[in-house]
């Protein structure tokens, strides 16, 4: 899929552990996961919502679109 | 009192082992007879399962007495492999309601709607040959009581399961995408 998800970069430049992110934004790890690792088909808003404002950045920096 | 979806799958595998083991000595007994007037003693053509007299046309010809035996056979046997595939499919607890869409209950759903096909054409294609036979002159007991009736419905029956297992399909591509939705 050409949307890929910097979440783990994310996460190191705001030195935030999964287990941490993951009771922040109330999402369940094995979600997480699949958002890390780029299995998810889709993003909720409200979950983008939540993410962007515990690790205070923008949807950008967590999606970005690279052609395959 | 109110029965949940547990408790009715549970008595849909009970009524559904009740009718696997009728069905299934229905179709032993057919092939059972068939084969005891073939082989063993043609007396027996005047009494075949469930009393249906085929004597006269065992007397026209044998032939045609084991063609009219092998096409009740089929619809039988398949009518038992219906529902040894319900059996099945209730027994491993195949059913998961909070995820209803799986491959499995797709492919159940294909197998069970080409064999209500098979069992539509072969019931249809003995109606004809009985009325075929009938037309010959041959005494024969009704196509109801000899389990040929039905064709339509066993049809309309494949064409509705071979439709639902499209929309289902479908369902388990929305299942697995809202699954991976987060």
């Amino acid at each position: 899929m050409p949307i890929i998800v910097n979440l783990d970069v994310m996460m190191a430049k705001r030195k935030m552990s999964l287990n941490e992110l993951s009771e922040k934004v109330g999402l369940t790890l094995s979600n997480l996961s699949i958002l890390k690792t780029g299995k998810a088909k889709a993003i909720r808003f409200s979950t983008l919502e939540a993410i962007c404002k515990v690790l205070d950045c923008q949807p950008a920096d967590i999606l970005e679109y690279k052609e395959d | 009192m109110k029965i949940n979806t547990k408790q009715m799958l549970k008595i849909l595998l009970i009524l559904s082992w009740i009718i696997f083991i009728g069905v299934c000595i229905e179709a032993g007994g057919s092939i059972f007879s068939a084969f005891y007037t073939l082989v063993i003693n043609p007396i027996n053509a005047s009494r075949f399962w469930v009393e249906n007299d085929l004597s006269s046309l065992y007397k026209y010809d044998p032939g045609h007495f084991f063609a009219e035996t092998l096409l009740i056979s089929i619809a039988a046997v398949m009518k038992a492999c219906i529902f040894y595939l319900i059996v099945k499919i209730l027994h491993d607890k195949k059913l998961d309601m909070s995820q209803p869409f799986s491959s499995e209950i797709r492919l159940f759903i294909i197998r069970v709607s080409c064999l209500a096909f098979g069992i539509g054409l072969f019931t249809a294609w003995g109606v004809q040959y009985t009325g075929w036979l009938v037309a010959q002159g041959v005494k024969m007991p009704d196509t109801q009581h000899l389990r040929l009736g039905g064709a339509d419905v066993w049809l309309f029956m494949s064409v509705i399961l071979f439709v639902i297992a499209q929309i289902f399909k479908r369902g388990i591509e929305i299942q697995s995408e809202n699954e991976l939705t987060v």
